[in-house]
């Protein structure tokens, strides 16, 4: 008897339950959920990501939220800290989905991180928008349920590439140096072609560890063997390693390019004068001509981030208000929260953005022209895009003691 | 060969860096059996405070170090006298435990205290260099390599001569002995610890003029002290100036000859021949 009663009051329960979470779907809010890189040795660009995923959800809710059928739906985030760990970050996007039930998955910081988490959102078939890594094995692998904000890492050095050809008198032996991690090997094999296309000699070719500190050994090798232009693709504190070491060498090619810190105040402010004539790329510029829905546009949006956060939003931050962004608007599309649609919605994106045009390819991954930017006195000049040279820039670099 | 010579005076110098790095944890480790793990964590606050030093007062950072030594040193005397003299008898598994414990902490108070931003310390010289015929050597590694040899042999007379080093090396020995003839041994422990963070306060001024600083420099850091320590032996302070150059030149020529990914991979690859050849270190004493 006491066992009947007890599978009753169970059902009962269960019922109750059941009514109460359906009831309150209706009002729910639709939840994000990430984990990013807060703490540990890739903290300095993670925290870009939670900084712009908050920024964004705020700036949508205070517009009022987002129209699903016909009822005004605010968004919330779930955001855990991975201690740049890969495995935990996997960990972390199991729990999102299996026990915290969040509606839609926005992605980490970094290639590698990348790789690795959008194999749970694949599995789980739950979309996920991420604007923190570029590897093009990201999108090799036919998955359905992964989508790109960061333009293909073959291509981060393809504007470069191009300028190179146009810079008098243009250099013709190039270096090319690689971390070795998912997004920096991308990166390179990419380059490798393009340098080979444009008629380069690459004099030197040449994968490091990653996290290295010691690049006297390489940069005596540049001094050696007279490479002009030197690109390298690797993370922010091996490029301040390099740039110090090299001014402390008396390495001074006529240009080398970097495919991290450029963009970013922090680096500026830690090499100080030594980051000048240095060469990166950005996807986005804070220009506006890039209108957005919610902000204005990329320069207003710019100053608002600047203001609240304290730091200059670089592509990073962009980037990852772009993948908020990409949600709200594919969620409106697909008029609810069913996974298949809202993917569906997404695959047939085109928003206009801070970011510009947000639309995935078939791989779903989204594809930017990289525009080369150079620091010049301490800020930074946008130098060659898609139509050619912008601005003038500082070509070749004068020896370190001639500054 | 002019890239031979050029790769060879960069190994060198990195060298004496390493040396500096790993004096400190070759102290402990010898005389209070500890194998510090936190110690890269302490090279980092160093280099934290030589840059705050630097930064807001204006003090360079080579005039800084006796100031970040003595600071350090502070610090160091505390946390052994606080924490670490409780367990210094304990089993190896408790020191390594609990110093890998201090290494989370003062990691992850850095990133409260300074945020995960990436700095440098950079004076107008930092980057200057002395052209010798083809090869250019870095004024500031060349200054940081005569510190390290300084110190060290400083270290080593300073064992050798002194009452207190004397009472160090004593109680290294026979603890037992050492107390008959008047050595207090908790004392002692808190001094002989926190000259070895004082020693990781002057590596991290250093390797903030050379590198750049972030909280989470120290575990690599520490592992590449191990391995100096290891490689040459803990008897002896000269043994780290020969372990941090064994390391330094290795790494530079495994970078030049047979890729810039084998750097660690040769290092720790002659880490594991010291231990098998002489297990006691270059400049060990054989068992």
């Amino acid at each position: 008897m006491s066992n009947r009663k007890t599978k009753l009051a169970c059902a009962l329960l269960a019922a109750t339950a059941l009514a109460l979470s359906s009831g309150m779907a209706l009002a729910k809010d639709i939840v994000l959920g990430a984990s990013v890189q807060l703490t540990g040795p890739s903290a300095n660009t993670g925290r870009y990501y939670k900084d712009a995923y908050e920024f964004a959800v705020d700036k949508i809710n205070e517009a009022g939220g987002i129209k699903v059928g016909g009822e005004q739906v605010k968004l919330a985030l779930k955001i855990y800290d991975n201690q740049s760990d890969v495995n935990l970050s996997v960990r972390q996007y199991t729990q999102l989905v299996s026990q915290d039930k969040v509606d839609f998955l926005l992605g980490p910081f970094a290639s590698n991180f990348a790789l690795a988490d959008s194999a749970v959102s694949e599995k789980y078939q739950i979309p996920m928008v991420q604007g923190g890594g570029a590897s093009d094995q990201i999108f090799s692998r036919n998955f359905k349920y992964i989508f790109g904000t960061l333009a293909p890492a073959s291509n981060y050095f393809g504007s470069t590439v191009n300028m190179l050809k146009e810079l008098d008198p243009a250099p013709k032996k190039v270096a090319l140096l690689y971390a070795d991690d998912a997004f920096d090997v991308s990166v390179a094999k990419g380059t490798r072609e393009l340098l080979k296309k444009a008629g380069l000699d690459t004099v030197m070719d040449e994968k490091y560890s990653s996290n290295a500190s010691d690049f006297n050994s390489l940069l005596s090798q540049i001094k050696s063997n007279g490479a002009e232009a030197v690109l390298v693709a690797g993370h922010e504190t091996e490029i301040l390693n390099f740039v110090r070491q090299a001014k402390s060498l008396a390495v001074a090619p006529k240009m080398y390019s970097f495919t991290v810190g450029v963009p970013s105040e922090d680096f500026r402010k830690a090499l100080g004068k030594d980051a000048d004539y240095a060469y990166g790329m950005t996807a986005w510029l804070p220009s506006a001509d890039n209108k957005d829905k919610w902000f204005g546009d990329a320069a207003q949006f710019a100053e608002a981030y600047k203001a609240k956060y304290g730091y200059e939003p670089d592509y990073h931050a962009a980037s990852g208000v772009a993948d908020v962004e990409a949600f709200a608007q594919a969620i409106v599309d697909a008029g609810g929260t069913d996974k298949a649609k809202v993917r569906d919605a997404l695959a047939k994106l085109s928003l206009d953005s801070l970011y510009g045009k947000i639309a995935f390819a078939e791989n779903g991954q989204i594809d930017l022209a990289q525009t080369v930017i150079q620091v010049q006195d301490g800020k930074v000049a946008a130098v060659y895009g898609a139509k050619g040279f912008i601005e003038k820039p500082k070509y070749p670099m004068p020896a370190w003691d001639k500054r | 060969m002019d890239l031979l010579a050029q790769v060879l005076i960069n190994g060198i110098l990195l060298g004496g860096l390493y040396a500096i790095m790993a004096l400190g944890l070759a102290l402990v480790w010898g005389v209070l059996n500890i194998v510090n793990l936190a110690h890269g964590a302490f090279i980092m606050l160093g280099a934290y405070l030589a840059w705050h030093l630097y930064h807001y007062l204006g003090i360079d950072p080579f005039l800084g170090l006796p100031i970040t030594a003595i600071v350090m040193f502070g610090v160091g005397y505390a946390v052994q006298r606080g924490i670490l003299n409780l367990i210094v008898r304990a089993p190896m598994f408790n020191t390594l435990l609990i110093t890998f414990g201090i290494e989370v902490v003062l990691t992850y108070l850095a990133q409260l205290a300074f945020s995960a931003d990436f700095r440098t310390i950079n004076p107008s010289y930092a980057g200057s260099n002395i052209a010798v015929g083809p090869v250019v050597i870095p004024t500031v590694r060349l200054a940081a390599f005569g510190v390290a040899i300084a110190l060290t042999v400083a270290m080593w007379l300073f064992l050798l001569r002194t009452k207190l080093g004397r009472a160090i090396r004593a109680t290294a020995q026979n603890l037992v002995a050492a107390r008959l003839y008047g050595v207090e041994p908790r004392h002692l422990y808190a001094m002989t610890f926190g000259i070895g963070i004082g020693l990781a306060g002057v590596a991290g001024g250093l390797y903030g003029t050379v590198s750049q600083i972030n909280p989470y420099i120290g575990a690599t850091l520490t592992a590449k002290c191990f391995a100096i320590a290891i490689i040459g032996g803990l008897d002896n302070p000269l043994g780290v100036i020969v372990g941090g150059l064994v390391l330094g030149i290795i790494e530079s020529l495994a970078i030049l000859y047979i890729g810039a990914t084998f750097g660690d991979v040769a290092s720790f690859g002659v880490l594991v021949l010291v231990l098998i050849v002489r297990p006691s270190g270059l400049l060990g004493r054989t068992a």
